[in-house]
């Protein structure tokens, strides 16, 4: 426990007992973020110069779009960082609505499609993923209203009311962008700050035990289904197919996942080394996107994927600080859903790589090539300092 | 921890009354579940932790293979140009020419939604069908090699570039143009492939020669068959390797082109032959029965003095820019089973009712090229041999004279003349100009069969030529030899029955009958080049042997002119107007005799004093209702010669009359006599 309660807080009780507090600023959050940013954009080089040579005949093309998308990022997490972030508790509700509305948006001629689902708008200087947008203005619309119930979340009415507006966005997500895995990271948001705020522990075992048995109901009755019948009704169940049997389905369907394993075990202890993998010269499709981990591994081999999923953790441990330290319930539950967001992300990326579950598309946090999503975690971030400044630390004399 | 939670909930009263009144509070209860969250996510990363460690240490060298067994290397061969075919004067009777398929990676266009539209656009530029292609983009989305399009020219491929090129330089200067409103950028996921194709610019004129060869680069007959590893390259390679450090490298090995061919064939006297042959084809055609002017005519041009073929071809003929027309099987011989010819000929019909497998046999026997694949009876035009046998072996003396009765009994056998009412007494001179058949038979009889059946071999009867084109008979089983040769098989022999010739030996040892007996190899390509035009090899005449003395070969051309020129000549058809020729008429009845089928020939060299072409005409089988005359093959002959002499600077040394001078006007020719001197 003493690991957990950093001086910050102490002080921060001091401090707050005296009236001479000044703002704290969380310079290793930032360092951990600006080591993954610069990790993440060393990678992507080393992972996408030969995709980008060959059809773009550029090799900076992924690196130089991924920096600008940074830089703008980060510039907004400054502006997130200064701006008070009580405010954003009058705007949650706009934001959330503006954040449905762009999902809505993908039904009209904005939206684009690529492999076959609708997930992009287009605004011709730059394109936009609103299950991006959906999952801060979720983190922003349930904390608030969780603010708001005060100790009526201890009540089911209050434990389920949050649920509403977040189940219709993920419900959205999933049916209007066919983005399956959206829908599943908004909730496990929204899941993750119940289980925080709410007082008990039953329900939560019970709606695990629930999903999980629902889960493996439909993984048992797909399999049975396909042995007798020889089809599956839909992609999902082929999917899970291969992901049970990787080998059967080599061509088609686990085509992804065989090779990210192939990576992941030719990378060995420690890796091919920097630039050297042979697996991104076109054997592993969307390697920029959701198999970049794979790539790690090759080239890194374990030693760097296991720190980089310690840097990870030392972020969510950072946040956990933050959000322990903070006074203010708004405040804590928002880092809290930022930590979730992030951390579901990483596990569930991780996890397909390693086909440790079906495969279904999730970026990696900081280090997946994609604008929206670097600009959304930036700003959300930003957000998490915005709290933390509210600590305070006490003036040294 | 005590004094921390002592201290805490000392302060806690004052902050639950803060909140109330203002905030809400993040609880020490909420802090433990968030510890409790965290404590969870540890364990998920822990796990997957595992799993990476489990996949390296369980699957490491299983998957390092799998990954280095994927490596394609990018084998891929380069194309090398096959060598030309030109002939004496540079004309190109067939080349390569580098055309370009177009491959389309619809997977790269399916990249962004930009790219289709103006890659549709290029497509359509290079020709070809956008919405057809659309359909099968969107169908075969993952497809990375689809031919859309075969044979793009080198042109039209320079021109696609330059107009991309144009653009992109042209919208690349315009600043912050989007990339969905880019064209040219967004050109995507087509390229190309080299190619070569074989070209006949010749056509069908010199068709037996060449040869064709398909576009895998393997000749059949002719030269594209015979040389088809000189003509061939090596292919190049661009291949990828691991070195030490497992960096995948590239390295491209060059294709090699293959040699070129210069022949020894005039493009200009090859078609001065096609066109006669072509013409009395087309003139006899469906003339007693329906179907070609002749089963086969073949003629053959050689420059006596080195063996150098200067013209080769036959008709029916076909086209090298499309060797399997079928048209041209219209009006061949129906073959039997055995392949030989029937008195039955192809109708329009008949052709289009093949089936597949008759219809390549008939096409094999097009191909074929009768000047060197056929064998017949040669007939009177082996009477020169026989006489430069007798005179070379001094068992005939010039002053011989023999006495022809219409026929003689040979061992108990009656063989006519095919003057039955006989020709007197003779002179070895008058029985080659008469080509009588009786004498001849004598003086085989004085020879002898070991001389004679020597003398055979000596010409070249029953061997190779070893010409340089692919399908040349053999001839050895159908020749005697002097333990086999029968009385009546010597005296058939004399006269040219009974055994069987291929036009390329019988010009080549008439050659050495009229260059003063020196047996030259027939070959037609002269010189070799490399693909960037220095010789490889220069090929000489060879000179195989020696056939018979100067004395010999002046007598025999003595005779042979009166052939020409004699009154009671046989030739005298064959004559071109203003020159002197010489050479000798073959009528031979083709077997099963009494058919009144005939092989005419007609054998001649020219300028009389120092020879220095020898052509042979051959028609089987005219469709002509008197079949037993020399006098088609003669006519066919002189027109030929009338145009190929003063083609090649030998002039005219004799008057004309005013009938030939009207007909010289009517073909456009000059009067040469003189010009020489």
């Amino acid at each position: 426990m003493p690991f957990f309660k950093p001086k910050t807080r102490k002080r921060g009780l001091e401090a707050a007992k005296s009236d001479g507090r000044v703002p704290f600023h969380d310079y290793t959050l930032v360092f951990i973020i600006f080591a993954l940013l610069l990790f993440g954009l060393i990678m992507l080089y080393s992972i996408t110069s030969y995709q980008g040579q060959v059809l773009n005949d550029d090799s900076m093309f992924y690196f130089r779009n991924q920096f600008r998308y940074m830089v703008v990022g980060l510039l907004i997490m400054i502006v997130a960082a200064i701006f008070p972030y009580s405010i954003t508790k009058r705007l949650a509700v706009p934001v959330y609505l503006a954040s449905i509305i762009s999902v809505l948006l993908t039904l009209t001629p904005l939206g684009y499609s690529a492999n076959g689902a609708t997930r992009w708008l287009d605004f011709k200087y730059f394109n936009v993923q609103p299950a991006e947008i959906v999952k801060a203005g979720v983190i922003f619309l349930t904390a608030s209203m969780i603010d708001s119930l005060g100790h009526r979340i201890a009540t089911w009415r209050g434990f389920l009311l949050p649920l509403v507006p977040s189940s219709f966005a993920a419900l959205l997500i999933w049916r209007i962008t066919r983005n399956m895995s959206s829908a599943i990271i908004v909730m496990a948001i929204v899941m993750g700050m119940l289980f925080v705020a709410c007082p008990y522990y039953k329900r939560f075992i019970a709606l695990g035990a629930l999903v999980g048995g629902a889960g493996i109901y439909w993984i048992a009755s797909t399999v049975r289904r396909a042995a007798e019948t020889g089809v599956t009704a839909d992609f999902r169940g082929e999917r899970i197919l291969a992901w049970l049997n990787p080998q059967a389905y080599a061509d088609d369907k686990a085509y992804q996942t065989l090779q990210a394993l192939y990576a992941i075990g030719s990378g060995g202890l420690f890796g091919k080394g920097l630039g050297q993998s042979l697996q991104k010269l076109g054997h592993v499709p969307e390697l920029q996107n959701d198999m970049i981990f794979s790539i790690i591994c090759e080239e890194l081999g374990l030693f760097g994927a296991i720190s980089l999923m310690l840097l990870y953790l030392f972020l969510i441990l950072r946040f956990v600080m933050i959000a322990n330290n903070t006074r203010d319930l708004y405040g804590a539950l928002l880092v809290i859903g930022v930590l979730t967001h992030i951390a579901v992300q990483v596990i569930l990326n991780i996890a397909v790589v390693t086909n440790t579950i079906p495969n279904t598309g999730v970026t990696l946090p900081f280090i997946s090539y994609g604008g929206t999503s670097i600009l959304l975690l930036l700003a959300e971030v930003g957000v998490v300092i915005s709290v933390s400044r509210g600590i305070g630390i006490k003036k040294s004399d | 921890m005590n004094r921390k939670q002592a201290g805490r909930s000392s302060s806690s009263p004052k902050r639950k009354k803060r909140a109330s009144r203002k905030t809400k509070r993040f609880t020490l209860k909420m802090q433990k579940k968030l510890i409790i969250l965290f404590g969870l996510i540890c364990l998920c990363f822990l796990i997957l932790a595992g799993r990476l460690v489990m996949i390296t240490r369980n699957n490491g060298i299983e998957y390092s293979m799998a990954v280095l067994s994927q490596q394609s290397y990018e084998n891929l061969t380069l194309p090398y140009k096959r060598g030309r075919i030109s002939d004496a004067n540079g004309t190109i009777l067939a080349d390569s020419t580098l055309v370009y398929n177009v491959i389309i990676d619809s997977k790269v266009i399916g990249q962004s939604p930009y790219y289709m539209e103006p890659t549709l656009a290029a497509a359509e530029y290079l020709g070809l069908d956008k919405e057809k292609l659309r359909t099968y983009i969107t169908e075969h989305p993952t497809s990375q090699y689809y031919i859309a399009r075969k044979r793009v020219s080198y042109k039209d491929r320079l021109a696609y570039d330059e107009w991309i090129n144009k653009g992109l330089e042209e919208e690349n200067s315009k600043k912050g143009l989007l990339d969905s409103n880019k064209f040219y950028n967004n050109i995507k996921g087509i390229w190309f492939e080299q190619n070569y194709i074989r070209t006949y610019p010749s056509g069908a004129l010199a068709s037996d020669v060449i040869g064709f060869a398909n576009n895998s680069n393997v000749g059949s007959y002719g030269l594209e068959e015979y040389y088809n590893d000189v003509l061939n390259g090596v292919e190049g390679r661009t291949y990828g390797y691991l070195d030490e450090a497992r960096n995948l490298e590239t390295t491209t090995i060059e294709a090699q082109d293959g040699n070129n061919l210069v022949l020894t064939l005039d493009g200009n006297i090859q078609s001065i032959v096609m066109r006669y042959l072509d013409a009395f084809g087309e003139e006899y055609k469906d003339n007693v029965h329906p179907g070609n002017g002749a089963n086969n005519i073949g003629c053959i041009i050689q420059d006596v003095n080195n063996g150098n073929i200067l013209a080769m071809g036959s008709y029916p003929g076909y086209d090298l820019s499309n060797p399997y027309d079928p048209v041209r099987l219209i009006g061949m011989p129906v073959l039997s089973e055995t392949d030989e010819a029937t008195d039955e000929y192809l109708t329009e019909e008949a052709v289009e009712a093949l089936t597949e497998e008759d219809q390549n046999r008939y096409l094999n026997a097009l191909w074929r090229n009768y000047c060197i694949t056929d064998y017949y009876e040669p007939g009177s035009v082996i009477k020169p041999f026989t006489v430069a046998t007798g005179l070379e072996t001094g068992k005939v003396s010039p002053d011989d004279t023999y006495e022809c009765e219409g026929k003689l009994l040979v061992a108990d056998k009656t063989i006519k003349c095919h003057n039955i009412y006989g020709d007197g007494t003779l002179t070895v001179g008058e029985a080659v100009e008469r080509s009588c058949n009786v004498a001849l038979m004598y003086m085989a009889e004085q020879i002898g069969t070991e001389l004679f059946t020597q003398y055979q071999k000596n010409f070249n009867f029953g061997l190779k030529t070893n010409i340089d084109l692919a399908g040349e008979a053999r001839t050895d089983s159908m020749v005697y030899d002097a333990d086999s040769m029968g009385p009546v098989d010597l005296a058939t022999n004399s006269f040219g029955q009974n055994f069987n010739v291929t036009m390329i030996q019988t010009i080549t040892g008439f050659s050495s009958l009229v260059n003063g007996g020196v047996y030259y190899e027939p070959h037609i390509v002269s010189r070799i080049t490399s693909a960037s035009g220095a010789t490889v090899q220069t090929i000489q005449p060879r000179v195989l042997k020696h056939t018979i003395s100067e004395d010999t070969c002046e007598q025999l051309k003595d005779y042979m002119v009166r052939v020409v020129e004699g009154d009671n000549g046989t030739g005298k058809s064959a004559k071109p107007a203003g020159y002197r020729i010489g050479g000798k008429t073959g009528t031979a009845e083709t077997l099963p005799r009494n058919n009144n089928e005939y092989v005419t020939s007609f054998m001649g060299f020219a300028p009389i004093d120092h020879p220095q072409i020898a052509i042979y005409v051959v028609i089987d089988r005219p469709n002509v209702e008197q079949q037993d005359t020399a006098r088609y093959a003669c006519l066919l002959g002189r027109d030929i010669l009338q145009e190929v002499l003063p083609y090649l600077n030998i002039y005219m040394t004799e008057d004309l009359t005013d009938r030939e001078k009207a007909e010289l006007e009517e073909k456009g020719l000059r009067d040469t006599n003189g010009l020489g001197d």
